[in-house]
């Protein structure tokens, strides 16, 4: 939550400090006085409210919200539909039971994935109806035989099948110690039987790591949405050249202003929307049970709100300066491809690394470099291969970048958003 | 004594092509002053030197006295020659918006909408997207923009275009009625006709340098003298062919326009009409602002 704030607030800042050293280096301008100050900030709110409005009543905007709410609820609600309330499996021993029986009920039960109950019965015929009545599950006959009441049972999917027949190859392995002539000492040895290192000759093996699946769903939140934003601010920027309406507003707006009031309202409605899916998506756990209620999957949803805020300011000015270059659909794509290869880049890196379970030097170099650090990092907290620090330098590096990069764009927006005709060249603009 | 725009040794070049070419000249208050200049001429540019719009290589813009900064452009009305509205907006909305924009309060901006939108008679738009008015339409929606938050200058490049008679009227008559109120009006147009019924000045311009300045009334009555003549029966004028010191400039309908030089008798013409047949019509004329627009550029 601390560093969600810290982001939300740095970028904030960036604008403002951008917006105020551009105020302070315009053309006739001495230094800001309180008045000039609050009516830049009070047209960076005009700007953005009008953004926030014209992008909230757009039928885009509502259908798209209602697409997310739905893929969002399905990844909750899908999982715990073949969730049922797990019953221990019930095993009634009869006769004699050999030594390393009940570690061996309990090896199958771990191994089916249930818990095991075990009762003594005293005769056969007693359990048998026992197992008729559907007061136990399972008859253990002297470590010779197992009983069940249907032929389902044996050789079926359901937790009972798998468990029965665990139970039976276990109670095999009991049987053969017992006729071997294995003491109860030796047995007991046996049954707390380890698999032993293994080495490869080039090198420790690293375990697979499984990825939180929330941090999953929040990377696919974040590439999702990022696209969508990045795309509104580029063709909102064009359409204000193209449309000439730039002309009038930058008769009354400074560049920085504009552009500052559009990222502002842009985010705003990023963050509302990102803040309305991840309340849902609370909702609906709490609602069905879900584990995203629990334990560290808190973090994973504030962790991905963080990036997309951090990604968004990132991107939202390299894209403004793009759009500030075309004004028409046709000049779009050729700006797009490049700018979003970056993206593409760290988000199929990061999604191969969730899928593999390794963390590979690439995936940790991407998670600190700011184009791709909102895709790679968030995927490196959900395997719990990245502590706080890290996380921490991450966002300092790409809020930092955020600085560097708003600058430049704003630098690239003001050269080219008058320039008309044709579509603006990156050499053109780049130097003064 | 009235605010004045001023334009100092304008200088801008777009790679090879000279936009302003050391461009000076004056704009007073209380005027409605036509701008005009052949396509090319760097009209569209001087007038986005002023709203800073564009980099000026060098020259100075000032207004009232004092180099114009981005707090006096706020005051300053713009109607670019490309409309340039929000599509997508509603035409109240739009026109509140650009008026907060510049500097007027929420319930200000309110009752001047209303107020221009009644004018400018488009009232009944208010809640409609601007692209779905006519062009006219949009065209008045256009002026109430540079209009709505009252501005001390109003530059409007081609405001008249496309316009059809009404339109013309009714925007020419608001033009006028800001001027009377004090404001300084300059307006850049290719129809000379408007610019010399609606202007009490012109600025002419070519190249980007200034070609000519002055009040309607003083370039109308100045340089060569012009006749016309109507001869009954000759609508082609070629008994004037032949005489020194005069020049056909235009022939229509039988009337024949001549400008005269200096030295020439208006009698010895009027004996040269007469001998080629019946005189009916026979006066002196001011200069129309196609003829001062034409010598100026020659």
């Amino acid at each position: 939550m601390t560093s969600l704030a810290l982001a939300a607030l740095v970028v904030v800042v960036v604008a403002i400090r951008v917006l105020r050293r551009r105020s302070r280096s315009g053309r006739g301008s001495s230094s800001a006085t309180p008045r000039r100050a609050a009516a830049t900030h009070s047209s960076v709110t005009l700007v953005a409210a009008r953004e926030i409005r014209e992008r909230t009543k757009t039928r885009m905007f509502k259908l798209g919200t209602v697409v997310i709410l739905v893929v969002v609820g399905a990844a909750i609600v899908v999982p715990t539909l073949n969730r049922h309330p797990s019953r221990p499996e019930r095993v009634a021993v009869v006769g004699a039971s050999l030594a390393g029986t009940s570690s061996a009920l309990a090896i199958a039960g771990s191994s089916a994935g249930v818990a095991v109950v075990t009762r003594t019965v005293p005769s056969l015929g007693r359990a048998e109806a026992l197992l008729r009545l559907g007061d136990v599950d399972v008859v253990d006959v002297d470590g010779r035989e197992v009983l069940v009441a249907h032929a389902s049972d044996a050789s079926g999917t359901s937790s009972t099948a798998r468990f029965v027949a665990a139970a039976a190859a276990e109670l095999g392995v009991v049987r053969a110690m017992d006729v071997a002539g294995l003491s109860a000492a030796q047995v007991a040895i046996l049954a707390r039987s380890r698999p032993v290192t293994v080495t490869s000759l080039s090198g420790k093996s690293t375990p697979a790591r499984s990825v939180d699946p929330e941090a999953l769903i929040g990377d696919i939140l974040i590439f999702t949405m990022l696209s969508q934003y990045n795309t509104w601010t580029l063709m909102g920027v064009m359409e204000e050249k193209s449309s000439r309406v730039i002309e009038v507003l930058l008769s009354a707006l400074r560049p920085l202003q504009l552009l500052g009031g559009k990222v502002a309202g842009i985010a705003a409605v990023a963050l509302a929307q990102a803040t309305l899916v991840v309340a849902f998506a609370l909702a609906l756990s709490y609602g069905v049970g879900s584990s995203i209620v629990h334990g560290t999957s808190w973090l994973a949803l504030l962790d991905t709100l963080m990036w997309l805020v951090v990604g968004y300011g990132f991107y939202s000015w390299v894209y403004a300066a793009a759009g500030s270059m075309a004004e028409r659909q046709d000049q779009v794509q050729s700006l797009v491809l490049p700018l979003s290869l970056p993206m593409i880049f760290g988000y199929v890196t990061a999604l191969v690394g969730a899928s593999s379970g390794s963390v590979s030097w690439l995936l940790r170099l991407l998670a600190y470099l700011p184009p791709t650090a909102p895709f790679a990092m968030p995927v490196l907290v959900g395997m719990h291969a990245a502590s706080g620090w890290a996380v921490a330098v991450s966002v300092l590096i790409s809020l930092a970048s955020t600085v560097v990069v708003a600058r430049g764009a704003a630098g690239i927006y003001r050269r080219a958003i008058l320039r008309t005709g044709r579509r603006v060249r990156w050499r053109e603009v780049m130097t003064r | 004594m009235a605010d004045l725009l001023e334009l100092e040794g304008l200088q801008r070049r777009f790679g090879d092509t000279v936009a302003l070419d050391d461009l000076s000249f004056e704009v007073r208050a209380g005027q409605v002053v036509g701008f005009i200049g052949p396509n090319g001429a760097g009209k569209t540019t001087s007038m986005r030197a002023v709203l800073g719009l564009t980099d000026l290589q060098s020259g100075t813009v000032r207004w009232a006295g004092r180099t114009v900064d981005f707090e006096s452009r706020r005051r300053f009305g713009y109607m670019p020659e490309e409309r340039g509205l929000y599509p997508g907006m509603k035409v109240g909305e739009h026109l509140e918006y650009l008026a907060q924009l510049h500097g007027v309060s929420r319930g200000d901006a309110e009752r001047r909408v209303e107020e221009w939108l009644e004018r400018l008679q488009v009232a009944d738009r208010r809640d409609d997207r601007v692209e779905a008015l006519s062009h006219g339409n949009q065209q008045r929606v256009q002026l109430a923009a540079a209009l709505v938050h009252g501005p001390e200058l109003l530059m409007l490049d081609e405001p008249l275009a496309g316009l059809d008679p009404t339109g013309i009227d009714d925007i020419g008559a608001i033009l006028v009625e800001q001027a009377r109120e004090g404001r300084c009006v300059l307006f850049s147009s290719h129809q000379l006709d408007q610019v010399e019924d609606l202007c009490e000045s012109v600025v002419i311009i070519d190249h980007g340098r200034l070609v000519a300045q002055g009040r309607v009334e003083d370039l109308a009555t100045s340089g060569a003298r012009r006749l016309v003549v109507r001869v009954e029966g000759d609508s082609r004028g070629e008994w004037a062919a032949a005489l020194s010191g005069v020049r056909v400039s235009q022939v229509s309908g039988g009337e024949v326009r001549l400008v005269v030089d200096d030295g020439v008798d208006s009698d010895a013409v009027l004996d040269a009409a007469r001998r080629a047949g019946r005189v009916s019509e026979f006066r002196f004329a001011r200069r129309r602002m196609s003829e001062v627009f034409r010598e100026a550029l020659s």
